[in-house]
């Protein structure tokens, strides 16, 4: 007995011993991300490789629900309705059907800004990689990413800016602890412009040759002198839109507008059916039912058009059946995308030479406004414009042509506010409204 | 923590040092038998307030040692009221154990290595028995046999496809965040109850539009539904961290410890091998019915162009009733079920296999699942007793394709969008025709595509017990457990490319969607229990203290291919192929330690402390201590307790802390991969990195008081508990310009407070007719006490159709969305307060009726208030096919039908989507009949049979109007339950079933 004890003591001694060094010794190993790279990683220190993943990223990610961004401009600027089986408030909030309004809070409003800026965060990244980097890097392939960085920042920070209007966006996310406040609409318009003249300072400074490939979308526009032309044409819109007329010109000069030239000529957003890669969201296959997903013409396109436009022919496609739900009726499909890899456009010639009719008119040119005009109106197969020349008369025929030019691309709603014009968008049933702006995104207020 | 674990062991090491003097001593032995005269094997015989005990043999024959002059004897067993015998002198002391229907006299969970018995326990925690759990009808899954039978929970079916899917509450909302779920534990191995998703979004694009979740709206099942519910003996539910605290870290949800049946509770009355064959069928719960239409309302809802199709399909006699041909078909449902065990001095077994099929209420969906089960149990020596547990499980479940999408290409959706005249029959070759209507043709997407879950599954572990001393005054145990479970998951999701909305430009022509989870966990605890039984008598002590190790780690991996090569389904067989995988892998030490001290039943009070760190921490070597205290006072023990029938007074209060860790990853701000035209590049991930990120922390105070008259024949169960979560961890919102949409932060405290109430009688107890009613009541409120982050939305789609809010000073469940604001409560953002998922209060009636041969036992479940977001009725009403759509009841104007007064209210208020989910539901009942004593000269081997009728979820009423108000979109995550878009519909389930006895 008294043996045992003695055993037992030693052994529970050992025991307990063995516990609680067990417990003391078992350090558990600081984790890190078994699924993706760290951000803090590659902001102190990036390599070549990963500084091109980021431009990468960017141009990638920039597609990501794109299809939102055109939904809402479009429906709003009354280029077509979306029908939607699994969501109402496509033809209710964005139509302000009877007493339904935008809501802060909700996909149509939260999703596009977030994506924008996601992508502006992604080139702030790769703005302070290059920055840390010690990889073996010249300052002109530095400038070269960071030149591309600010152009493709201030190109997202505008599709921000064109739905929030006079809320005002953030210019200033550098430090995500820390944003900066938001800006009226016109110093936003300004920060934008501030941001694509520092990146065409810096795409000045990069040598021939970009250290990163761009996708096919930027072809014509992959060296740091051609992409400095797209960044050109950018700010040439955001000056319009600033109405600065007597500033477009020079911008114009230094973009790619070719009054001769390919209209289509630009840069695009791109698709394709390989694997990882996006497919097209805002196509949708002709004839889709009002069930599933439909985006059929608001029908005053068809009505509106002049005898012959090519534009309608070639983007709208007569439904077997009319489309009809939520009271909203129309006989033709938006055909803008004819497949499910077609690209999407940022900016091509076809705009510039309808900002410079524009730019024109207002600086009192009518008859360079109207030869612009007539450029456009000779590709769509329409005779030359023979209409007054007032200064509001050509503004009229600007604003058309931008409407079939542009048509389902973003674009109608901004041109008719900024003309104040948006109580002659067409009204399809009592009670819906034409929103103004879309009201500041519900996690900003924070 | 060192410290503290250093006086524990001194304390452990020393006192088996003392040594005691010799008192008078005696034997006693006789035979225990059941009131049916039937010897029972293995009833624990005890002298009270000591150390000494034994077990009765295969003949229910004991014999004891008893030290001193006189001593009580209790005689204990489980099902059976407890019995206690004073002796004075040697001989025989034969007794007799009357069934029992009450919990009062089971030993529940008080450490992690030790019991106590219910009527010492200062804890109210629940307790189910085999009997009740399955005793009634023939359980589907093991979480869904649990709702009504015990208080403070609620458990929500997230949709009735087959092979479950439940998320369980516990006294409230606990977690704002994370899926935060109870932490189940079988036979000591932690059991994973993940929920793992198929990749469906590909598909579906549910997040595309309102909400971002990828993972949460493929409706996939929850682990914990592979348990075979057959081979459980008991469930011991911890409800809160003043019981749960033992389990530290992961127990702020809740735990559920299970034992499954072993061989040496095999008793000599019930025979070792028993057979069990269920045979059913399902049938929807609750139909719709759908539009009756005329030309009017056709050329209303569809367009003047669809008159002619109308007619035209109503003069043929071709309209068509779709609900029916949809959710229509009469599953067929089947379990069958053999079991064997047996007992022996040195070991012991039980062993079974079970196999169950159902089909689904969806054509082409259904459930299979077979389990194997071995359990041993083997007394080394006198010393050591060895306890081994295993499991095998391979279960398959084809779950059909459901829930919300923005691509309208569910088979809700789709039949949402459909009209009775469509004709999407396939012709004599088997070609569907496409679906004008909508995007899918939802009968083609039924009989062509598949969604299977399948799970191989082992789980076995094993319990070590050496009484390393053992004398009148002193034990000390040394406990080691260790367990593990491992799987492999594999989700397979097809959709060919001739489906409506993979052709043609439509879709991705075609997709391959397979899944690959492995998941390994392992767990491992050492403990020494020391007890002391002092000479004095007066009081006795035990006390604990060990380490436990946890890990855990999952791989996923999805490929999804599309741009399907034909009819293949290779996944190399494409000319697009996407992978993704997510990785997890978690590392928890904790210790823990505990004291007891019992004066003579009279008070308990107890101890104890934990300690916890964690992998998943931002500090991972940070220990988290959380320390439980309680005190239980039995009035009716003290000498002056002299009320006759009224056996027990117990009051007692308990108050502990527990915690929950954050998501996994959450410190990490990380970059996610994208591609485009084949480059690879890197893309922000929205969820910013948190380092300090810790914990969330439960604190809960529990006090109430357990009656008992007449001998338990009337008891009651009174509860009250304040629970508060601190750190509570948020994925608050973060301005979305910069570039990050949310993060991971403790900023929160919440509240939940609820009374809990538990009413048993014994309404009639005669020989040949007994009826025992167990009610219990329950509520909880919960408040948001503190926010440090400003209010927010989350969890459903938006202010306009009614969201959750997070809101300091609100309930953490209440629902809000625009609306006139007039005469009602708002949010701090202006928005209306229309409802709260919280129930007002729960009561479930559980009736147990014998009379001769026949048995009836019923749940009835009363669920008042809890309010859902229905977006079914919504979606139906925008296509106009609604069933109640020219109904006029809802417009307060009584001009407007139903359907255009819900369309014009969409926008203007919240107030139609969010509605009561009340029920009253016959959750379970069943009727059986014995033929019993059937064993006789000519016939040795047939001893039972029992043969019956029994149904789940038969009867059920509620207001709700759609198929069922249990329902959740987002699965079992967080906040969100009960959140509906166009669901898999619920089923009701009607059994026969037969048990045979050899």
């Amino acid at each position: 007995m008294k043996f045992n004890h003695i055993k037992s003591r030693m052994f529970n001694t050992m025991i307990v011993v063995m516990l609680v060094a067990g417990f003391n010794s078992c350090k558990i190993e600081e984790q890190v991300d078994p699924n993706n790279p760290s951000l803090e990683g590659i902001e102190a220190n990036a390599t070549v490789d990963e500084l091109n993943n980021l431009v990468t990223g960017m141009l990638s990610g920039m597609r990501n629900r794109f299809d939102t961004y055109l939904d809402d401009m479009s429906v709003i600027g009354r280029d077509y309705y979306r029908y939607s089986g699994s969501d109402p408030r496509f033809t209710s909030d964005l139509l302000g059907k009877e007493s339904a309004v935008l809501d802060p809070n909700t996909f149509y409003t939260t999703n596009p800004w977030a994506d924008h800026y996601r992508i502006v965060r992604n080139g702030w990244i790769l703005r302070h990689a290059v920055a840390n980097t010690s990889a073996a890097l010249t300052a002109e392939q530095k400038n070269g990413y960071t030149g591309f960085a600010k152009t493709m920042q201030a190109q997202q920070m505008l599709n921000c800016l064109n739905m929030q209007y006079q809320n005002g966006i953030r210019i200033d996310v550098e430090d995500p602890e820390n944003p900066g406040p938001f800006l009226s609409y016109d110093a936003s318009l300004q920060g934008i412009l501030d941001l694509l003249k520092a990146g065409y300072d810096d795409l000045n400074n990069s040598g021939d040759e970009f250290n990163f490939i761009l996708t096919s979308g930027f072809t014509g526009f992959d060296t740091p002198a051609t992409f400095a032309k797209f960044n050109r044409a950018l700010a040439a819109r955001v000056t319009l839109y600033k109405g600065d007329f007597a500033g477009v010109e020079s911008l114009l000069n230094e973009s790619f507008l070719d009054m001769a030239g390919d209209l289509t000529s630009g840069v695009y957003m791109v698709y394709s059916t390989s694997g990882g890669d996006l497919l097209n969201d805002a196509y949708t296959p002709l004839n889709s039912s009002t069930g599933s997903n439909a985006r059929c013409a608001q029908p005053s396109f068809n009505t509106d058009a002049e005898a012959g436009d090519l534009r309608v022919a070639s983007k709208t496609v007569l439904r077997d059946e009319p489309a009809f739900a939520d009271d909203l009726t129309s006989n033709y499909d938006v055909w803008v995308y004819k497949s499910n890899v077609d690209p999407v456009c940022m900016v091509r010639n076809e705009e510039l030479v309808l900002i410079h009719a524009e730019a024109m008119n207002q600086t009192g040119n009518s008859s360079a406004a109207v030869d612009a005009v007539n450029v456009i109106r000779a590709s769509a197969g329409l005779a030359a414009y023979s209409g007054g020349t007032t200064q509001g008369e050509l503004t009229n025929e600007i604003l058309n042509q931008r409407r079939y030019s542009l048509f389902a691309e973003g674009h109608r709603w901004v041109d008719m506010r900024r003309y104040n014009k948006l109580g002659e968008l067409p009204i399809d049933r009592p009670g819906d409204d034409v929103w103004v702006q879309f009201p500041r995104p519900a996690n900003e207020e924070l | 923590m060192k410290q503290f674990f250093y006086k524990l062991c001194i304390t452990l090491i020393a006192i088996p040092a003392f040594c005691n003097a010799v008192f008078a001593q005696f034997d006693v032995n006789g035979t225990v038998t059941s009131n049916k005269g039937e010897e029972l094997i293995g009833v624990t015989v005890s002298v009270k307030n000591t150390n000494t005990g034994t077990v009765t043999n295969e003949n229910g024959k004991y014999s004891i040692h008893v030290s001193g002059s006189s001593a009580t004897l209790v005689f204990s067993y489980l099902g059976f009221r407890t019995q206690e015998k004073a002796v004075s002198s040697a001989g025989s002391v034969n007794i007799s154990l009357e069934e029992s229907n009450t919990e009062l006299d089971e030993v529940i969970v008080s450490g992690l290595a030790t019991t106590v018995k219910r009527t010492n326990s200062a804890n109210a925690v629940a307790a189910i028995s085999a009997k009740q759990l399955t005793g009634i009808t023939t359980q589907s899954t093991l979480d869904g046999a649990i709702y009504g039978k015990f208080t403070g929970a609620q458990i929500t079916q997230s949709s009735g496809a087959p092979g479950g899917g439940i998320g369980i509450r516990m006294r409230g909302i606990t977690s704002i965040n994370a899926p935060a779920q109870p932490l189940f534990i079988i036979d000591g191995i932690y059991i994973d109850n993940s929920s793992i998703a198929a990749g469906l979004n590909t598909i579906s694009n549910a997040a595309g539009g309102g909400n971002t979740a990828v993972f949460d709206q493929d409706n996939a099942s929850n682990r914990i539904a592979d348990i075979d519910p057959g081979d459980i003996e008991t469930i011991e539910i911890l409800k809160g961290a003043s019981a749960a605290a033992i389990y530290g870290s992961r127990a702020s949800a809740g735990v559920v410890i299970i034992t499954t049946k072993r061989g040496k509770n095999a008793r000599k009355d019930r025979a070792n091998v028993e057979f069990t064959q269920s045979l059913g069928f399902q049938t929807m719960l609750n139909p719709q019915g759908t539009r009756e239409w005329d030309a009017d309302k056709v050329a209303a809802s569809f367009g003047e162009g669809e008159v002619e199709n109308f007619t035209s399909a109503e003069s043929s006699g071709t309209l068509h009733d779709y609900e029916n041909e949809l959710y229509g078909n009469k599953g067929l449902l089947s379990d069958t079920r053999l079991s064997f065990s047996n007992a022996t001095d040195k070991s012991s077994f039980y062993t079974s296999i079970s196999h169950k099929s159902e089909d689904g209420i969806v054509e082409n969906t259904g459930y299979t699942k077979t389990s194997l089960r071995f359990n041993l149990d083997h007394k080394v020596s006198d010393r050591i007793d060895l306890a081994v547990s295993t499991n095998y499980v391979k279960s398959s479940a084809d779950r059909g394709y459901f829930n919300n999408d923005n691509t309208s290409t569910t088979m809700g959706i789709s039949f949402a969008g459909t009209p009775s005249w469509a004709q999407l029959q396939a012709d004599e070759e088997g070609n569907y025709p496409d679906n004008p209507y909508s995007a899918a043709n939802f009968l083609q997407t039924r009989d062509l595509m598949t969604n299977n879950e399948a799970v191989d599954r082992f789980i076995g572990g094993a319990n070590l017990t050496t009484k390393i001393v053992t004398n009148d005054r002193h034990s000390l145990k040394l406990i080691l457990n260790g367990g593990l479970d491992a799987y492999t998951f594999q989700t397979t999701a097809i959709f060919p490319k001739e489906l409506q909305f993979e052709k043609n430009g439509n879709g991705t022509n075609g997709a391959s969607i397979q899944g690959t989870t492995s998941s390994f966990n392992d767990n491992e605890s050492a403990f020494l229990v020391y007890s002391f039984f002092p000479a004095s008598g007066g009081f006795n002590l035990r006390a604990q203290a060990g380490l436990t190790r946890e890990s855990f780690e999952r791989n996923t991996i999805i490929a999804t291919a599309t741009q399907l090569i034909g009819a293949q389904t290779n996944v190399s067989q494409a000319g697009s192929v996407d992978l993704y995988q997510f990785r997890s892998k978690q590392l928890d030490l904790g210790g823990f330690g505990q004291l007891e001290f019992n004066f003579n039943d009279k008070l308990i009070l107890t101890a104890g402390l934990r300690g916890d760190k964690s992998s998943n921490n931002g500090d991972v070597n940070k220990i988290y201590y959380y320390p439980k205290a309680s005190a239980a006072l039995n009035l009716a023990e003290f000498a002056f307790w002299g009320v006759d029938n009224w056996n027990q007074f117990k009051l007692r209060v308990a108050y502990g802390q527990s915690g929950n860790f954050a998501p996994f990853g959450s410190a990490f701000t990380s970059l996610g991969s994208t591609i485009i035209e084949g480059t690879a590049g890197s893309l922000i991930n929205t969820t910013q990195g948190n380092n300090d990120v810790g914990p969330e922390r439960q604190s809960e105070l529990e006090f109430g008081t357990d009656l008992g008259f007449m001998d338990n024949r009337f008891s009651v169960e009174l509860t009250y508990y304040i629970k508060n979560v601190t750190d509570l961890l948020l994925v608050s919102l973060v301005p979305s310009s910069t570039g990050f949409v949310n993060k991971v932060t403790n900023a929160a405290e919440l509240r939940n407070k609820g009374l809990e109430v538990g009413l048993g009688v014994d309404i009639i107890r005669k020989e040949n007719f007994t009826w025992f009613n167990q009610t219990n009541f329950w509520f909880n409120k919960s408040e948001i006490t503190q926010l440090d982050i400003p209010s927010y939305a989350v969890g459903s789609f938006g202010a306009t159709l009614g969201t959750f809010y997070i809101q300091e000073g609100a309930s953490a469940t209440q629902i809000v969305g625009i609306g006139p604001t007039e005469g009602k409560d708002t949010s701090d953002n202006g928005l209306v307060v229309w409802g709260d998922a919280e129930p007002d209060f729960q009561i479930s009636f559980n009736e147990n009726l014998s009379w001769k041969n026949w048995e009836l036992a019923l749940v009835l479940h009363w669920k008042q208030g809890g309010d859902n977001v229905n977006l079914t009725t919504l979606l139906t009403d925008i296509f106009g096919t609604s069933p109640d759509y020219d109904d006029v009841t809802q417009d307060p104007d009584g001009t407007l039908a139903n359907g255009p007064y819900r369309l014009s209210q969409l926008g203007t208020t919240a107030e139609v989507f969010v509605q009561d989910a009340s029920y009253v539901r016959l959750r379970e009942i069943g009727l059986y009949y014995t033929f019993g004593g059937l064993n006789s000269k000519t016939n040795n081997t047939l001893q039972s049979v029992k043969v019956g009728l029994s149904a789940y979820n038969a009867l059920n009423f509620f207001d709700y109007p759609s198929y069922d108000p249990e329902v959740s979109n987002f699965g079992r995550n967080g906040i969100s339950s009960g959140v509906e878009v166009n669901p898999f519909p619920s089923a009701k389930r009607f059994y026969a079933s037969v048990t045979v006895n050899f």
